[in-house]
């Protein structure tokens, strides 16, 4: 085969080996940060690594079916997926992170995202345990929840850009030399809120609470399953926090500034976490339909109208 | 002889037939009606000529029938899902009785849809209509659950919308003289401004009661849930799309030409009912616990889709709305069909009750399954084509606030997409469903093909869009550029479906490899009672599904929305009427001296003006 | 090749050393020791800096803590939980309880020796035992995984009778289903 095809090849690669990294440093630099908070010592940063490799050292596995043995594989076919359809860097950058960048848009990924959850839920639907049954419904009915603000925040940003492509995106503040953050302040503002409904952190984490329903889905996961949905959840965290460096905050041109920017904007809903209560399902509901929504609608008439 | 022809007198030679094949053995009526709506597909597909043009003299009418690009899509979509449906009836009705009777008003509504799509002219269009409408009727109320109520609820809808139409034409006659279609959609911008509006919200009515635009609604739910499921996936499938063929004629080549401003009001407004149908009707979706009434209400939603697209009228929103439409009726028909399945093998479809039939049905679940990823728009399946496309339209053309609301009925349907799936394969395993067995093969063919059809359709949607560019040139908007894997909007952005689907695949593949080899001698199964229920062990009788009250919280929060149905207003509005006759009755009192008292009052009035009433 | 015995060393090496280093256990507390985890676990004694971390259900675990004394009924939900979790899997008996009996050695319903019940890998003495014992009986179970010699789950499925035949000596209503190893 042309050399073309092995250099995409190994662009796949290394993007999921980047993403995986970054994400599960991530993992565990979140607890480094929420032990320092409680005022203690914590793990160390690395912690997160073994515990995924422990995970998969396993050496029995149990499962309750075959769908439950395809839904982690679902989940982490929605992440890298979602991962090869996201710019890791901007414009230029290195050759080698362009995946399927141009081949894609904005609305097929907020659904690509979804593709996931369902999986673990059908997965965590066949165990029969009514606690992964309890924490599916709330998982989703809090997603109707948070969805309303971020397409908010999402249209108002494809009208102003006139693009509905994460890469026209990047190229309209490429040109322009300035973030979406300056340009539509408002739609930031909805789309962080509705993000911290995304990462399921306090005050939003009432389907995967442990004290609250034996952690929802993930309840009847063990071994090889878990590691793979770990693995899956930290590629995923890092999808979402490029995707909303890349559409608010400029994208980033190289793999520096890309961890600083996504350090920076994972500290709002880790740090807002820590101390926060948990809201319950129908007020998480009508919280997001709220402020946010209010918000968000504002925004978009302030594209419409005043630019 | 004209395949037009054949094709009409083939179904309606199968009606007669297969209710007459009873008396030998019920079986046969079912092979019979297959059969002729297997040929017809047939002739429909290699011998159809669409130059030719039948016409016929019925006193001092001519009836023409013909086919154009239009009508060829949703002809070949009636009738291959129709064959589906009636492949799939067979084993499905076996044992029931009257089914002579059944198959005979299955056979004619399916004749009467093909007539719909072939005519050319206003009253072979309105006959049509009205056989489709009354065998419909005589199909819901065939169950005998509350057939007074809602075959009459059914029945007083499509009165409506048939005296509408019938309206409409008298009038349009009244004005060009000629009932043919054509002279219609190029006369219409030479009438009057009244006219116009008068006509627009008459075929609007007619054809929004087949489409369960709100608030014509109310019929649907209970119509869709009550009918045998065989029927149901062609009721909901392939009849609503009548009333979407028709919506999709009036909107696009009969309003469009038109300059006057009310028409362009009657869009806009249209576009708005369809998006609160599809909310209103999501949400009341999720509540329910019967999985055909989660069903119906569903396909209420979609339809309102299906009308939001066609109300804004861009180039991309039609195609959407053509290609959502299709697909609905694919899957949506295979849903149908799988809970009939489900209902033959255990007896019951209250999700309250079921649970853990995957081990037991594969097959179904796995046309369930795909069915379902195609109903909530999930790449790579066909259903999130339609739906891309949908908010493209909706974002290019400006109507921001129909995309919070198109958006919201979608993420919300993603929850009684899995109260679908939990309520009835997944779950605790059951005592009293522990024999049940796959449905048998002639019932599971046709649910797999179509569900395989699905994700054919969302890797090439190309094979789809091509014919209904060519419908869209038919209807008059001009030339439609479409790509085999692409699907791209007005602004240059675009999704490759091909490097989706490859990409899904290769990592899937690679997950599933990688899951399944590990460990694999290792792995074991163990059954549901075998769960984390903090050590204790559940006994035999012990029940830990969670079925009832799934979406208890959601409920709550949306609590303010659903405190009245529709149903509502229209009895309050009949108990008005009935109030105000009761009223008017008493002018009969039974005295004779009270209508001595009229017969003069009536001569002293024509006295008084008599000047201003006799001049 | 020469060096097959190290190489396969080197893979169990780097095993045992991701086990060791992240330990699930599982929040199940037992008996009255366990007032003696949410300190082990919290601010003042942090457990998680050595990997520890607590866990909802046997699926997900890999310790098991037996904190105090076990009656007959508790011993029965114990041994599912236990059966419940995945190989490779660890028992801590916690409190002098589990080594001999310790205040309740003369109960009729508690049982006096952990081992014969289930197989326990680290005994950790006291009553209750504070805070740092805890914690060195958790490094003391770390190092026995570092070395290899916390075969804990294996000695249960070898000698699956032998155990059994102990479980029912004690519970009287024996419901338990079979399971299939």
């Amino acid at each position: 085969m042309d050399t073309s095809i092995w250099i995409s090849i190994l662009g796949f690669l290394a993007t999921v080996v980047l993403a995986f990294t970054v994400g599960v440093f991530y993992g565990g630099i979140v607890r480094k940060i929420t032990a320092r908070v409680q005022n203690r010592v914590g793990p160390p940063f690395y912690q997160n690594f073994f515990d995924i490799f422990k995970l998969y050292s396993k050496e029995t596995a149990v499962n309750h079916g075959w769908m439950q043995h395809l839904g982690p594989a679902l989940a982490i076919t929605a992440s890298v997926t979602s991962l090869m359809f996201i710019p890791i860097l901007n414009g230029q950058g290195w050759p080698w992170f362009e995946n399927l960048n141009f081949k894609g848009d904005l609305i097929f990924l907020l659904y690509m995202m979804v593709f996931g959850s369902l999986g673990m839920a059908l997965g965590a639907g066949q165990t029969g345990n009514p606690n992964s049954a309890i924490g599916v419904s709330r998982g989703l009915s809090q997603m109707v929840g948070y969805e309303i603000p971020w397409v908010l925040a999402l249209v108002a940003l494809m009208l102003q850009t006139h693009s509905t492509s994460i890469t026209g995106i990047m190229e309209y503040q490429t040109t322009n030399n300035t973030w979406m953050m300056f340009e539509s302040p408002l739609a930031f503002i909805a789309g962080l809120l509705a993000m911290l409904g995304m990462f399921h952190y306090a005050p939003f984490d009432v389907a995967f609470a442990p004290s609250e329903l034996s952690s929802g889905p993930a309840s009847e996961f063990g071994g090889k399953y878990l590691g793979l949905m770990m693995t899956s959840g930290s590629i995923f965290a890092f999808v979402k926090l490029t995707l909303f460096v890349d559409i608010f905050m400029g994208g980033a041109s190289n793999l520096i500034m890309l961890v600083v920017k996504t350090f920076l904007l994972y500290m709002v809903p880790v740090l807002y976490g820590i101390v926060s209560p948990r809201y319950r399902t129908e007020q998480s509901i009508r919280y997001f339909w709220g402020w946010p929504t209010a918000i968000g609608v504002l925004g978009v008439l302030y594209v419409v109208f005043i630019r | 002889m004209n395949s037009l022809l054949m094709i009409i007198l083939i179904l309606l030679g199968g009606a007669i037939l297969a209710y007459l094949a009873k008396r030998i053995t019920p079986v046969l009526s079912g092979i019979v009606s297959f059969l002729a709506i297997l040929s017809a597909t047939l002739v429909f597909f290699f011998l159809l000529d669409d130059q030719a043009i039948v016409k016929i003299n019925v006193g001092n009418f001519i009836l023409q029938w013909g086919v154009n690009d239009y009508s060829w899509v949703f002809g070949a979509m009636v009738m291959v899902m129709a064959s589906f449906a009636s492949f799939f009836s067979i084993a499905y009705m076996h044992g029931k009785d009257r089914l002579g009777y059944f198959y005979l008003n299955f056979t004619l509504s399916i004749m009467a849809m093909m007539g719909i799509l072939f005519s050319l002219d206003w009253i072979s269009f309105f006959i049509f209509w009205e056989i489709m409408t009354w065998s419909s009727f005589l199909i819901i109320i065939y169950n005998g659950i509350s057939e007074g109520k809602i075959g009459i609820k059914y029945m007083i809808f499509s009165a409506i919308g048939g005296y509408s139409m019938l309206l409409a034409l008298v009038v349009t006659n009244s004005q060009i003289h000629s009932f043919m279609i054509s002279d219609l959609i190029n006369s219409f911008a030479g009438f009057s401004a009244s006219y116009q509006a008068l006509l627009a919200l008459l075929f609007l009515i007619a054809f929004g009661v087949k489409s369960a635009v709100m608030p014509l609604h109310v019929w649907a739910p209970r119509a869709y849930a009550d009918s045998p499921m065989s029927y149901t996936s062609v009721f909901s499938g392939l009849l609503s799309k009548m009333g979407v063929f028709g919506l999709g004629l009036m909107l696009l080549s009969v309003f469009s030409k038109s300059t006057n401003s009310t028409i362009f009001v009657y869009s806009e407004v249209l576009a708005w009912l369809g998006a609160i149908t599809g909310v209103i009707a999501t949400f009341y979706a999720v509540i329910q616990t019967d999985a055909k009434r989660l069903l119906a209400y569903s396909s209420v939603a979609q339809l309102g889709y299906i009308v939001v697209g066609l109300a804004i009228g861009t180039k991309l929103s039609v195609m959407a709305a053509i290609f959502m439409a299709i697909m609905h009726a694919i899957f949506k028909g295979n849903l149908f069909m799988v809970v009939g399945a489900v209902e033959k093998q255990t007896g019951t479809t209250d999700m309250n009750k079921l649970g853990a039939l995957i081990r037991k049905m594969p097959f179904t679940f796995f046309s369930a399954l795909l069915s379902i990823i195609a109903l909530a728009g999930i790449p790579p399946l066909g259903g999130f084509i339609g739906k891309w496309m949908l908010y493209e339209s909706l974002i290019t053309s400006d109507h921001y606030f129909l995309i919070i609301l198109t958006f919201l009925s979608s993420t919300a349907a993603f929850l009684y997409s899995y109260r679908f799936l939990f309520g009835l394969f997944l779950g605790q395993e059951e005592k009293e469903f522990e024999n049940v067995k796959e449905a048998p093969f002639t019932m599971v063919l046709p649910m797999v093909i179509a569900a395989l059809a699905l994700l054919v359709f969302g890797i090439f949607p190309g094979l789809l869009f091509e014919p209904i560019a060519n419908a869209m040139t038919q209807l008059g908007m001009g030339d439609v550029s479409w790509n085999m894997t692409m699907l791209s909007n007005g602004w240059g952005d675009h999704v490759d479906t091909l490097s989706v689907i490859n990409s899904i695949a290769v990592v899937f593949i690679l997950a599933f490899i990688f899951l399944g080899l590990k460990n694999r001698k290792k792995t074991r199964y163990v059954t549901t009672k075998d769960v984390h229920t903090s050590g204790e062990i559940p006994t035999e009788n012990e029940n830990l599904t969670y079925a009832v009250d799934f979406y208890k919280p959601f409920e709550r929060a949306i609590e303010p929305v659903m405190r009245r149905k529709m149903d509502f207003y229209y009895n309050k509005f009949g108990e008005g009427l009935e109030t105000f006759f009761d009223f008017l009755r008493r002018v009969y009192t039974g005295n004779g001296q009270t209508y001595a008292f009229y017969v003069i009052a009536f001569l002293v009035i024509l006295i008084i003006f008599s000047k201003q009433i006799f001049l | 090749m020469p060096n097959d015995k190290n190489s396969q060393k080197i893979v169990d090496i780097i095993k045992n050393a991701a086990r060791k280093h992240s330990l699930f256990v599982l929040a199940y507390g037992t008996g009255c020791g366990a007032i003696e985890i949410p300190p082990t676990m919290t601010s003042r004694y942090d457990a998680e800096r050595f990997g520890i971390s607590g866990m909802a259900t046997p699926r997900q675990a890999d310790v098991l803590l037996i904190t105090g004394y076990l009656a007959t009924k508790t011993l029965k939900r114990v041994i599912r939980a236990y059966e419940q979790m995945q190989d490779p899997k660890y028992v801590i008996g916690f409190g002098s309880c589990t080594i001999n009996g310790g205040m309740y050695w003369d109960s009729y319903n508690t049982i006096k020796l952990l081992d014969k019940y289930i197989p326990v890998d680290v005994y950790i003495n006291g009553c209750m035992p504070r805070p740092e014992a805890v914690i060195e009986g958790f490094i003391e179970l770390q190092n026995l995984i570092g070395e290899g010699k916390a075969e804990g789950a294996k000695k249960y499925k070898d000698n699956l009778d032998w155990y059994r035949a102990n479980q029912r000596k004690v519970i009287k209503n024996w419901n338990m289903p079979d399971y299939n190893w």
